[in-house]
């Protein structure tokens, strides 16, 4: 099957005609995944801004990262959702565009980058300056952020590119 | 009473017939790409705040010493802030008629001032004496009063900014 004949199928369900045809939702919806997106930039802002040296130094990037993890995986979870409801409604709108497609390429990369840099810091026995790369933590701290950065740019040229 | 020697929205119109807003309006990608800037900006406004909020409600995946994360996250909140009023200013004046009647538009504003004055007050009250409850927990009454307020205030300014372009006159 076609991407084609996929979005045409999706765009005739029950489910995507009630949330384009429902005035509210798609607006409500895109809000919520507008907060989503501030949740993941927050998360990321801190524990990227950390691991590059340049923001709460006082403190262990373990701590820092112990505390700001949960909050990424949640607002990634409700960024997925969200997202998932705009492209049940919008099948066309998404699935056939291209900035769609780079979108989802960078929030894996950026989803890729969160499991393999973030989650082996909370071993407690994880030192950073003797991990596996640690030549690599800061550059690719500083990725991440740029990676996060690039997903709103091209969430909002959906709406543009066609 | 006065003549009326314009109309009521003379000033819009002046606005809107503006060297920048004829600009960004005439241009296919400078909205866009304004508009981005902006989505970008508020997002960073609202998951530093969230931050700051989640702290003063006392949620505890958040202990930090208060006082020494809000003086982490204060720069970015404020330069995150100047910055999507700097662009949300430009969006305005391309279309500065439209906007000024949009009820969405007028609102998100009102909360912004709302939540501006929130933040005054938090930090003329429980601010102030922060060095006493700076690493305890649940945190004072006044804090969390503030915390809570000023999530809400953003959420409900993320919500009303969306509503402008599914409304009158911009939908």
């Amino acid at each position: 099957m076609s991407l084609q004949s996929f979005a045409s199928h999706l765009y005739g369900t029950p489910i995507s005609t009630a949330i384009r045809e429902t005035s509210w939702i798609i607006p409500a919806v895109q809000s919520v995944h507008i907060i989503a997106i501030a949740g993941v930039v927050g998360a990321a802002i801190v524990m990227d801004l950390r691991l590059a040296g340049v923001l709460a130094t006082d403190e262990t990037p373990r701590a820092v990262v112990k505390r700001h993890l949960p909050w990424m995986w949640s607002s990634l979870a409700l960024l997925l959702t969200s997202g998932f409801v705009l492209g049940l409604g919008e099948p066309y709108r998404v699935l056939m565009n291209a900035v769609f497609w780079v979108k989802m390429a960078m929030v894996v990369t950026g989803f890729t980058l969160t499991l393999l840099f973030r989650y082996p810091i909370l071993h407690p026995d994880y030192r950073i300056e003797h991990a596996r790369a640690a030549a690599l933590i800061k550059p690719l701290a500083w990725a991440s952020l740029a990676i996060w950065v690039v997903v709103v740019f091209c969430g909002r040229w959906i709406a543009y590119y066609q | 009473m006065m003549p009326d020697s314009a109309p009521p929205n003379a000033l819009m119109q002046m606005l809107y017939e503006s060297t920048i807003g004829t600009t960004i309006r005439e241009s296919a990608t400078l909205f866009p790409w304004i508009e981005s800037v902006h989505v970008l900006m508020i997002a960073a406004v609202v998951g530093t705040i969230a931050i700051v909020d989640l702290r003063l409600i006392g949620v505890a995946s958040h202990l930090r010493g208060a006082r020494q994360l809000i003086l982490d996250m204060l720069p970015f909140t404020w330069v995150a802030f100047v910055l999507a009023v700097i662009s949300g200013t430009l969006l305005f004046l391309s279309n500065a008629t439209g906007y000024f009647q949009s009820m969405p538009f007028r609102f998100k504003l009102l909360t912004i001032l709302i939540a501006g004055i929130n933040m005054a007050i938090f930090h003329i009250t429980a601010y102030r004496k922060i060095g006493d409850w700076d690493d305890q927990l649940p945190t004072p009454r006044a804090a969390r009063i503030a915390g809570f307020s000023s999530l809400t205030l953003w959420l409900v300014i993320v919500f009303l900014g969306r509503w402008i372009g599914y409304s009158y006159p911009l939908a």
